[in-house]
C-alpha cells in the first residue's frame, strides 16, 4: 500500500508539474520564427493632465485603440491645462454593468463611450443629457454633414440627439496573402467574388490537409486539416447579421415589434455558415478554435475581422496580410459596422460639463490621429483626410460601411437581443442543433425580451 | 512567622451588574461580545442582503427602470417553466456530482500518499495544494489554452498514442466533463488538507490493532480509515457541493460565458445572464433564492446519508 501510495504520489506530482510546465512552454511554431515587438500596455486607469477641473472618463478600449486614446488626451491636457481626465478602460461587457449600478448609486462618470447601439437603452432611461445643442443645427460646433446618415441615425432617440460619435468601426476580412499567392488567388480586393458559391470555391483552394490536398481534391482529407480557408468562430453575430441582409433578411420588422431573423432569409444565411464548417469543412467549428491564434500561427487564411486587427496585424510580422471588403454570400452586399459613442450623464454640470465638451470637441477635430487605432474616423472630412498608404484598412473597409454598412438593431434591449442570438448561431456553427431549429429556438427567446422592454 | 504588611494582593474590579446572572449566561454574554463586529458585519452584508433578494424577487425591476411593478410569484412560476433553467440545473448537477466525487477521491487518496513517511513529504504536500492558489481567472486561462482543440497541450500529447484532435470545449457531451477535469485539478488540494487533518485524528492503536489482527492494507483502508473519516467525508462532501453547485468562473472564462450554445451553462450563469446582461434584477433574484434552496436540499439529504454517530 505504502509504495502503491507513494506511486501515487509520483504520478499526481508528474500530471500536476506537467501541466504547470506545459503551460509555459506552450509555443506556436509560426510565431517562434521572428520574435515580435510586445504590445504596449494599456492602462486601466490613467491621470492625465493636472488641471484643477478633474472629469471622470469610463470607456472600454482595452486594446491598442485604448492607447491612441489616451495619447489623444494627453494632446488635449496639453492644450487644455485648467482640466485633468482619469481614464478608465473597462472591458465592455463589464462595463455595461458596471455603468447601470454606478448610475443607480449615484457614482456615474462625467462622460463614458458606448456603442450607438446602446444609445436607446440609456436614453430610455433618462440619464443622458441631450447634445442637440453641439451639432451646427443645434447652434453647435460639429457640422452635421461631416457625419453620415448610417452613422447620425445610430446617436438619436425619440427625435433627441443624444450622442457624438468617435469612430466607425466594423466588419472586413483580413487574408494571409502568402496563402492566397500560394494558391494562385489574386489579393487584389476588386477580384473578391460577389456569390457564395464564389467564396466557397475561393476558400477550398485554401483549405489544406496534412498532404497539402486542398478542399476541392477528391483525396482531401477533413478529418486531418492543417491549413483553413476561414473561420466562422469570430463573432458569429455580426457576420450573421451581415450574411441575414445579404440575403434579403432583417432582424426586426418594419414597426419594431417582432423578431424576424428567423425568416427564410435568415434561415439560409445560418445555413451558408453551417455548410462551411459541416458540408465544405474549410473552416472548423465555431468553439475550440481561437481565431486570432490561428489567424497568427499560420493555419488560417481568411479572418473574418474588422478594423480593430490593423494593429495587430501590423505586430504579426511573420504573418503577411491585408485587410479584405467582407464577404458577399446574398445578392446584395452587406457588413455590419458600429460606432464608439461618447455620451454624457444628465448630472454632469457646471465645468465639468464644459470641460467634458471641450475634450469631445478637441478629440472629434482630431480624429485623424484616431486612425492609428485601426478604427475609421466617424467624421467624413477626417476620412478624406487618411493617408492612403498609411491607413489602407481604414480607408477601404471605411468606404464598405459608407455603401452598404448595416448596424446594430435600435430596442432598448438589444444587447439582450444578441446575446439570445449568439446562443442560437452558436448551437448550429457546432452542430448542437439544426440552423432552422436553432434560429426559432433563438427568435422565440428573443421575442420574449423584445417584449418585456 | 511571616509578617503581616497589612497589603492585600489586588483584583481587578468586576463591573457590578445590577442582577444577578449564573456561570453560563455569563459566559454565553461574554463569547457573543466578541462575536459582535462579525454578527453586526454579517446582519447588514449577508443577512439583510438574502431578505432583500428575497423581497426583490417578488417585483419586476430593470436595473435602471424608475418603477419597479410588485408581480408576486410571477417570476418563480416564470423560473419554473423556463427549459433553460433546467438545463441548466442539470448541467450543474451534472458538474457538482463529477467534480465532487473526483475532488474528494483524489484528496482523499493524496491525503493518505503525503501522509505516509515518505521521502519528500513536505514537498508533494505543496505540490499538490499550489493549484488552489490561482485565481479562477488564471485557472480558466490556463485549461483554456490547455484544452484547445488546434493549440492545446493535452490534445498534443494525445497525438502521440495515435488519438485525433478532440474537441473538448466544442462538444456539448464532453465539455462538463473538461470542466470537472480542470477544477478537480485546480481544487483537489483544499479536501486533501482536510483529510491530512482527518486521518491524523484517528488513533495510532486502532491500525496497531489491526495489525496485529492480521489486516492487510487494504482492509485497514476500508474497514478503519473510511469509516473513521466519515465525518470528514461529510464535511467535505458538504462543502465541495456547496461550492461546486455555484461554480461560475470556469465555464465564463473556459467556454466563453457557457458554451458551447448553452452546454456549459449552470444555474450561476443562468443567474448572471438574467440579472447582469438582460438586468432583470427581480427575475435573477428568484433564480439566486431558487438556488438557495436547492442547495439547502441537497445539503440536508447529505446529512442525513452520511452523518452517523462515529465512536472510536
Amino acid at each position: 500500500m505504502t509504495k502503491r501510495m507513494s506511486l501515487f504520489s509520483v504520478s499526481m506530482a508528474v500530471i500536476v508539474l506537467t501541466f504547470m510546465l506545459a503551460v509555459s512552454s506552450v509555443n506556436i511554431s509560426a510565431q517562434d520564427a521572428t520574435p515580435t515587438p510586445a504590445p504596449t500596455a494599456t492602462p486601466i486607469v490613467a491621470d492625465i493632465g493636472s488641471g484643477g477641473t478633474h472629469i471622470s472618463f469610463w470607456n472600454g478600449l482595452t486594446g491598442s485603440d485604448g492607447v491612441t486614446l489616451n495619447e489623444m488626451l494627453a494632446g488635449f491636457a496639453a492644450e487644455n491645462p485648467d482640466v485633468s481626465v482619469t481614464v478608465e478602460m473597462i472591458v465592455w461587457n463589464t462595463l455595461y454593468q458596471k455603468l447601470q449600478t454606478a448610475f443607480v448609486a449615484g457614482t456615474q462618470p462625467d462622460v463614458f463611450l458606448l456603442h450607438a447601439s446602446e444609445v436607446p437603452q440609456y436614453a430610455s432611461y433618462g440619464v443622458l443629457r441631450d447634445l442637440g445643442d453641439q451639432y451646427t443645427s443645434g447652434g453647435g460646433w460639429l457640422p452635421d454633414e461631416d457625419i453620415s446618415e448610417t452613422t447620425m441615425s445610430g446617436m438619436v432617440w425619440d427625435g433627441v440627439i443624444y450622442g457624438i460619435p468617435l469612430d466607425n468601426h466594423g466588419r472586413g476580412l483580413w487574408i494571409n496573402t502568402d496563402m492566397f499567392e500560394a494558391a494562385g488567388i489574386s489579393t487584389d480586393p476588386a477580384s473578391a467574388p460577389t456569390t457564395y458559391e464564389g467564396w466557397v470555391e475561393l476558400f477550398q483552394l485554401l483549405t489544406l490537409d496534412a498532404n497539402g490536398n486542398n478542399a476541392l481534391s477528391p483525396d482531401f482529407d477533413p478529418e486531418n486539416v492543417v491549413q483553413w480557408g476561414y473561420t466562422v468562430g469570430e463573432w458569429p453575430n455580426v457576420n450573421f447579421l451581415a450574411a441575414l441582409y445579404q440575403n434579403g433578411g432583417s432582424f426586426l420588422s418594419e414597426d419594431g415589434t417582432t423578431i424576424t431573423v428567423n425568416s427564410e432569409a435568415g434561415i439560409a444565411a445560418l445555413q451558408q455558415a453551417v455548410d462551411l464548417v459541416y458540408t465544405y469543412h474549410v473552416s472548423p467549428p465555431a468553439a475550440g478554435f481561437d481565431t486570432w491564434q490561428g489567424f497568427g500561427a499560420g493555419m488560417v487564411a481568411v479572418l473574418p475581422t474588422g478594423t480593430w486587427y490593423r494593429n495587430q496585424s501590423l505586430l504579426q510580422t511573420d504573418i503577411h496580410s491585408m485587410a479584405w471588403p467582407n464577404w458577399q454570400f446574398g445578392a446584395e452586399p452587406a457588413t455590419w459596422f458600429g460606432a464608439h459613442t461618447f455620451m454624457i450623464p444628465a448630472t454632469t454640470e457646471g465645468e465639468k460639463l464644459d470641460a467634458v465638451l471641450r475634450m469631445i470637441e478637441w478629440v472629434s477635430a482630431n480624429q485623424v490621429i484616431w486612425a492609428s487605432s485601426g478604427q475609421v474616423p466617424a467624421r467624413l472630412s477626417a476620412q478624406a483626410e487618411l493617408d492612403a498608404e498609411l491607413y489602407p484598412s481604414n480607408i477601404l473597409l471605411g468606404q464598405n460601411f459608407s455603401e452598404y454598412g448595416i448596424q446594430d438593431p435600435r430596442t432598448t434591449v438589444t444587447q439582450e437581443l444578441l446575446t439570445l442570438l449568439d446562443v442560437g448561431l452558436q448551437e448550429a456553427l457546432n452542430g448542437i442543433k439544426p440552423a432552422d431549429q436553432a434560429l426559432n429556438d433563438a427568435a422565440a427567446l428573443m421575442q420574449e425580451a423584445l417584449d418585456r422592454q | 512567622m511571616a509578617e503581616n504588611t497589612g497589603q492585600r494582593l489586588t483584583e481587578p474590579r468586576r463591573f457590578a451588574l445590577p442582577f444577578k446572572l449564573n456561570l453560563r449566561t455569563r459566559e454565553a454574554l461574554a463569547a457573543y461580545l466578541f462575536l459582535t463586529p462579525f454578527l453586526i458585519f454579517f446582519a447588514i452584508f449577508f443577512v439583510r442582503a438574502a431578505f432583500s433578494s428575497f423581497e426583490l424577487s417578488f417585483y419586476d425591476w430593470r436595473l435602471l427602470r424608475p418603477n419597479r411593478p410588485y408581480v408576486g410569484l410571477d417570476n418563480y412560476v416564470d423560473l419554473f417553466n423556463d427549459p433553460i433553467w433546467w438545463d441548466s440545473v442539470r448541467n450543474t448537477i451534472y458538474f457538482a456530482a463529477l467534480t465532487v466525487f473526483g475532488t474528494t477521491s483524489i484528496g482523499l487518496l493524496a491525503a493518505v500518499a503525503v501522509t505516509r513517511p515518505v521521502r519528500g513529504q513536505g514537498f508533494f504536500r505543496i505540490l499538490f495544494y499550489v493549484p488552489q492558489l490561482m485565481s479562477v481567472g488564471a485557472m480558466g486561462l490556463i485549461w483554456n489554452w490547455l484544452l484547445s482543440t488546434q493549440f492545446g497541450v493535452i490534445n498534443y500529447l494525445l497525438s502521440f498514442i495515435g488519438i485525433r484532435p478532440i474537441n473538448w470545449l466544442g462538444d456539448p457531451n464532453l465539455v462538463i466533463p473538461a470542466l470537472s477535469m480542470s477544477t478537480i485539478w485546480w481544487s483537489f488540494g483544499f479536501p486533501m488538507l482536510i483529510f491530512i487533518a482527518g486521518l491524523q485524528s484517528i488513533p495510532e492503536h486502532l491500525y496497531e490493532a489491526a495489525r496485529i489482527d492480521g489486516a492487510n492494507a487494504r482492509q485497514i483502508f476500508f474497514r478503519i480509515t473510511i469509516p473513521l473519516l466519515r465525518p470528514t467525508i461529510l464535511f467535505v462532501t458538504v462543502t465541495g457541493v456547496i461550492s461546486h453547485f455555484q461554480v461560475f468562473g470556469q465555464p465564463y472564462i473556459i467556454t466563453a460565458g457557457g458554451g458551447p450554445g448553452r452546454s456549459s451553462w449552470t444555474v450561476i450563469i443562468y443567474l448572471y445572464q438574467q440579472a447582469w446582461v438582460a438586468f432583470r434584477m427581480g427575475y435573477g433574484a428568484a433564480v439566486a433564492v431558487a438556488i438557495a434552496m436547492i442547495m439547502a436540499v441537497i445539503t440536508v439529504f447529505q446529512f442525513l446519508l452520511i452523518s452517523r454517530r462515529v465512536d472510536y
